[in-house]
């Protein structure tokens, strides 16, 4: 039995990552997205209520879900139907990861893993630990039953779901196993067998077998014929009635009490513990095929969930999204694309950039200080991020081409001073990246190679992005290293065909930036004296 | 045919051609079996065959007629469809003597019964079956003699009724069905004359999974019946009461015929034939992992000769870590009587010299022998001396403990014997040493012995008449190739290779430093 809601026809599994996802959510700040799609919100009135703790399940499977791109347009727009549906049936995607969890947690206090299954101790404990766990499987799936037919769905995932469940879990299936729990009832207490109101009673079993004898007498080829339970009345032990019934029941042909001798009562026990476990082991396909059916629905679930929630937060600052589209991979093309989660850290929307990259190869961006520019780099990484995980994206609209392999190499702040040592590091992460890298993959440049002089800088990144370039890798690089910039731009100036594009964040005469990306050539400066001017003043 | 007088029989053996070897169980095992390293083979056969099977190990044939009497039934016992049958064979007697253990733990009278009639079963139609598969085999040694006594007393009467007796009786318990009900605090046994019950499982809407889904009998405490089976078995008897009734006067029967069934021939026979299948099985085993064995041709004099001989305890360890062991070829003219070995340190010098005794033991004990060819002497007695670590228990120096454990080699025992010495005097100044060494090879060959001196010491190689210098071999490189040739002792060159190889030259150290 299949969830497929994340995939068509297969399961999730924590498959190929991006390389080094570590450094993509941390420069590109997931985290925070992880987290506040993790924080469930109630509302009182149309106004938010409040914000509920964050869920870490949640968080971490919208991480490993993330980090695991899909790699064809149908993936993602199989993705995309789910992620849509979860987002039409908020209650019903809330719902699922409840059950889906309650069964999960309960699972494990029930003996699931061999270690928690060794902790109930006796076989016996272990086996009605697997009978309330069976019944356990019966009230869920009947649940989520219910809770699938009720809803129209769009997706080809959510239809899935619930026509495989329609015969997975059948209304005779279900009977089956009620019935064998039914049977079995006198085995754990207050499950399913109804009592009899009027009366004191007992659950009692009946059992019968049939068997042979082996050359030593023992019995051999033993059949379960018959087991089930029974209310029986119950009389206080050597009262009349109890003896009455006694008396009774010794008239029964061929027969002995198993009462009167305690090492017969002891084997009768035997006999019920292997009948229950029997008929337990009967059960098993069926519980087989249910072992990771709820891990699947809570982890599916969840990542539907988070699409859910992180919407509700994104409604607060009135930012909207939009399902991405895919084309090819020299396109790139978006309006209003927005790093939103810097607008969800900071709690304010944040201005959107539009930008067409027709067959472009390179994009090289540079300009002003504190314009934008690695805000912009990282909106890109972060909707491309998205869309290979079937996500809308933060922006009006959005067209890329689909890259499995996305490398980040950005300097980060704390490494950027000057010393041999953070260039070595910088240099050392790029022959990692290398190896890894080739056709088909996007890399993302943010001030790479600052860490030493503009002049050798210049000199690595353009033999770099030169090599990548030629080996077919779709570059976007926000720089200062403006002698590159420049080496760029004369090489290519009159040749839309070489494939490269400049952008520069903006600067009005007056020095104040809008942080709007513009098409223009890479300038000599950039303008960091504006800054240190407005910073430090006339000194 | 009549009754048969069983102890008739009571002096054929398929080991001891006049059945007059005296007791096996005697005696501390010879020196030789530690130093060639016999013991790890005879262990690791009697790991699977029991430590019974050990002894016969330990007694070697006296006289070559008695080696050919030997090797004229393992020559059978090889053939597959005999080695078939056999081990079969033994198979159930080993079930037999586990039943005879159920039967003392039995519980009451009545399970205790049907023991003696299973067991009557078993062991007779071992016999049967055992019969049947070696008539029709072509056999051409004493166990067709066997075969013979095995027909006669199955076919007496008293055989063939009891026989029939106890697989009527356990074919109608075989037959027997009942069913169980638990109910109310209550057991009801009911006789049932098929076997057509539907079970639970079948009627559910569910398909069983696999093997699991048997239902498997919750009473157990061994093989012994539980007091709640034995209650539902007494039902039983109240409702079939002419058939317990048989069961019970069968195994008095049987119980007060044991003795006439107890036939000594049988007994003994069980247990020789396993001396020859535990080592038979051990060789099918060495065969399936590559490795060859031959059956030797035994001479009284002449040249003594193998091809492609090795050790076979180093063939069993090396099994599972590739399983090649190095082989070597040697031969040994009427002429000549002693080998002198000599080469470098862990040259193969001393699994060449213990493959040389395992030779000659083998083919004495009459079985085949770790080789591809061979024609081995017949020697009385085996000798072997190698040298041990200084003994702390004795308490006497290494020399002297080596002359006290050479001195009743020396000896003479009125024969010819095989002689192996590994390193001896190794203590001794080799001034000395040498003297020692030519004095105690003098000795042997004036003797008569054969035999085998592994040595460093070069001057021995050309001791005296009768010797024959062997060496080691290493290649152009310096390294061991454990490959052993004719040739005289030359250890100056090996050790110069011996330098090179662990790159210790003026050269080699001048540029590693």
């Amino acid at each position: 039995m299949k969830v497929c809601l994340l995939y068509e026809n297969r399961e999730w599994v924590k498959g190929e990552t991006y390389y080094d996802s570590a450094s993509i959510v941390q420069d590109l700040g997931l985290n925070t997205m992880f987290a506040v799609a993790s924080q469930e919100i109630t509302y009182e009135n149309g106004a938010v209520k409040q914000v509920e703790k964050p869920d870490q399940f949640l968080a971490e499977t919208m991480r490993s879900v993330m980090m695991v791109p899909l790699t064809t347009e149908e993936e993602i727009r199989y993705r995309q139907e789910s992620v849509e549906d979860g987002l039409q049936h908020e209650e019903m995607t809330r719902e699922l990861y409840r059950i889906s969890s309650d069964v999960v947690l309960r699972w494990n206090d029930l003996g699931r893993g061999y270690r928690e299954k060794m902790k109930l101790g006796s076989p016996i404990m272990r086996l009605t630990a697997d009978i309330r766990v069976l019944h356990m499987f019966c009230e869920a799936l009947t649940e989520i039953r219910s809770l699938l037919r009720k809803e129209e769905f769009i997706s080809r995932g959510f239809k899935a779901l619930r026509e495989e469940l329609d015969v997975a879990f059948s209304e005779e299936r279900e009977a089956s196993v009620r019935k064998i729990l039914d049977d079995i009832s006198f085995y754990v207490h207050g499950l399913e067998h109804k009592e009899d109101e009027n009366h004191d009673t007992v659950v009692k079993p009946r059992i019968v077998f049939e068997c042979g004898l082996e050359d030593g007498l023992k019995f051999s080829s033993m059949k379960l014929l018959d087991i089930s339970s029974q209310n029986v009345r119950f009389f206080r032990r050597g009262s009349t009635r109890d003896k009455l019934q006694k008396f009774l029941n010794g008239r029964i042909p061929d027969s002995f009490s198993v009462t009167e001798d305690e090492r017969i009562l002891e084997q009768t026990h035997q006999l019920e513990f292997e009948s229950v476990s029997y008929v337990m082991r009967l059960t098993k396909n069926f519980t087989r095929e249910f072992q990771t059916f709820f891990d699947q629905l809570r982890l599916q679930s969840a990542f539907c969930l988070a699409a859910v929630q992180l919407r509700h937060q994104l409604n607060r600052l009135g930012m909207t999204w939009c399902y991405p589209q895919v084309c090819d991979r020299r396109d790139l093309e978006f309006e209003e694309l927005r790093e939103f989660i810097m607008g969800l850290q900071q709690r304010v929307n944040v201005i959107g950039n539009t930008c067409s990259l027709l067959q472009k190869d390179l994009l090289i961006v540079t300009g002003a200080n504190q314009g934008g520019k690695s805000t912009f780099l990282r909106s890109i990484g972060i909707a491309q991020v998205m869309m290979q995980s079937g996500l809308p994206v933060v922006a009006k609209s959005y067209r890329s081409g689909i890259f499995p392999r996305i490398f980040v190499h950005f300097t980060r702040r704390e490494d950027s001073e000057m010393n041999s040592g953070r260039l070595d590091e910088e240099l050392r992460r790029m022959n990692g990246i290398i190896e890894q890298i080739g056709d088909g993959s996007l890399i993302l440049l943010n001030e790479s190679f600052a860490t030493t002089t503009e002049k050798e800088g210049s000199v690595i990144a353009y033999d770099i992005t030169k090599a990548l370039k030629e080996a077919g890798v779709r570059i976007l690089t926000v720089t200062h290293l403006l002698s590159f910039a420049r080496r760029v731009h004369e090489e290519t100036a009159g040749h839309p065909e070489a494939g490269v594009e400049f952008l520069s964040a903006e600067r009005k005469p007056d020095g104040t930036r809008t942080y709007h990306m513009i098409y223009g050539q890479p300038e000599l400066t950039s303008f960091g004296l504006d800054l240190y001017d407005s910073i430090v003043g006339g000194y | 045919m009549g009754e048969v007088k069983a102890a008739a029989y009571g002096d054929f053996s398929i080991l001891d051609l006049h059945a007059d070897m005296e007791d096996y169980d005697s005696g501390e095992a010879e020196v030789f079996y530690q130093d060639l390293n016999l013991l790890q083979i005879i262990d690791r056969v009697s790991v699977k065959w029991g430590k019974s099977v050990k002894k016969y190990f330990m007694h070697l044939p006296k006289t070559a007629e008695e080696v050919a009497y030997r090797r004229s039934v393992y020559g059978d016992v090889k053939k597959d469809t005999v080695y078939t049958a056999l081990t079969a064979f033994t198979g159930k007697i080993a079930e037999v003597e586990k039943l005879r253990e159920e039967m003392h733990k039995a519980y009451g009278e009545m399970q205790k019964a049907v023991w003696w009639i299973r067991e009557a079963e078993v062991y007779f139609s071992a016999y049967k079956e055992l019969a049947g598969e070696l008539e029709k085999a072509d056999l051409e040694s004493s166990l067709s003699e066997f075969l013979g006594i095995v027909r006669n007393i199955l076919n007496s009467e008293t055989y063939r009724t009891m026989l029939e007796e106890t697989q009527g009786i356990l074919a109608e318990i075989r037959k027997l069905r009942f069913t169980v009900t638990y109910d109310k605090d209550r057991m009801s046994v009911a006789l049932k004359e098929t076997e057509d019950g539907e079970t639970y499982g079948a009627r559910l809407n569910i398909e069983e999974s696999s093997d699991d889904a048997q239902f498997t009998n919750p009473f157990v405490a061994g093989s012994a019946i539980t007091e709640l089976e034995n209650a539902c078995i007494e039902v039983l008897r109240k409702k079939k009461p002419a058939f317990f009734r048989k069961l019970n006067e069968l195994s008095q029967q049987l119980t007060q015929r044991a003795e006439q069934y107890d036939v000594p021939v049988f007994t003994r026979f069980e247990q020789e034939i396993r001396f020859y299948l535990s080592f038979c099985s051990l060789q099918r085993e060495m065969e399936q992992a590559g490795f060859v064995f031959a059956e030797p041709t035994i001479r009284r004099s002449g040249r003594m000769e193998a091809e492609g001989l090795y050790d076979l305890a180093l063939a069993l360890t090396s099994i599972g870590r590739g399983g090649k062991v190095v082989a070597n070829d040697f031969y040994l003219d009427p002429a000549e009587q002693f080998f002198v070995l000599t080469g470098p340190n862990q040259g193969g010098k001393t699994t060449f010299a213990r493959s040389l005794g395992q030779l000659v033991f083998f083919a004495k004990l009459g079985l085949d022998v770790p080789a591809k060819s061979a024609t081995v002497l017949f020697f009385p007695r085996i000798l072997t001396h190698f040298s041990v670590e200084e003994s702390v228990e004795t308490g006497r120096g290494k020399l002297m403990d080596e002359l006290v454990r050479l001195a009743p080699m020396m000896e003479s025992t009125g024969g010819s014997s095989f002689v192996v010495i590994n390193e001896l005097f190794t203590t001794a100044a080799s001034y000395d040493a040498v003297i020692m060494g030519k004095r105690v090879l003098d000795h042997f060959i004036e003797l008569g012995h054969k035999g085998i001196y592994v040595t460093h010491l070069k001057e021995l190689a050309d001791a005296c008449e009768g010797v024959v210098s062997l060496r080691a071999m290493l290649d152009d490189r310096g390294i061991q190739t454990f490959e052993i040739r004719r040739g005289q002792s030359d250890d100056t060159a090996c050790a110069e290779n011996q330098v090179k190889k662990y790159r210790l030259t003026y050269e080699q150290l001048k540029e590693r430093l």
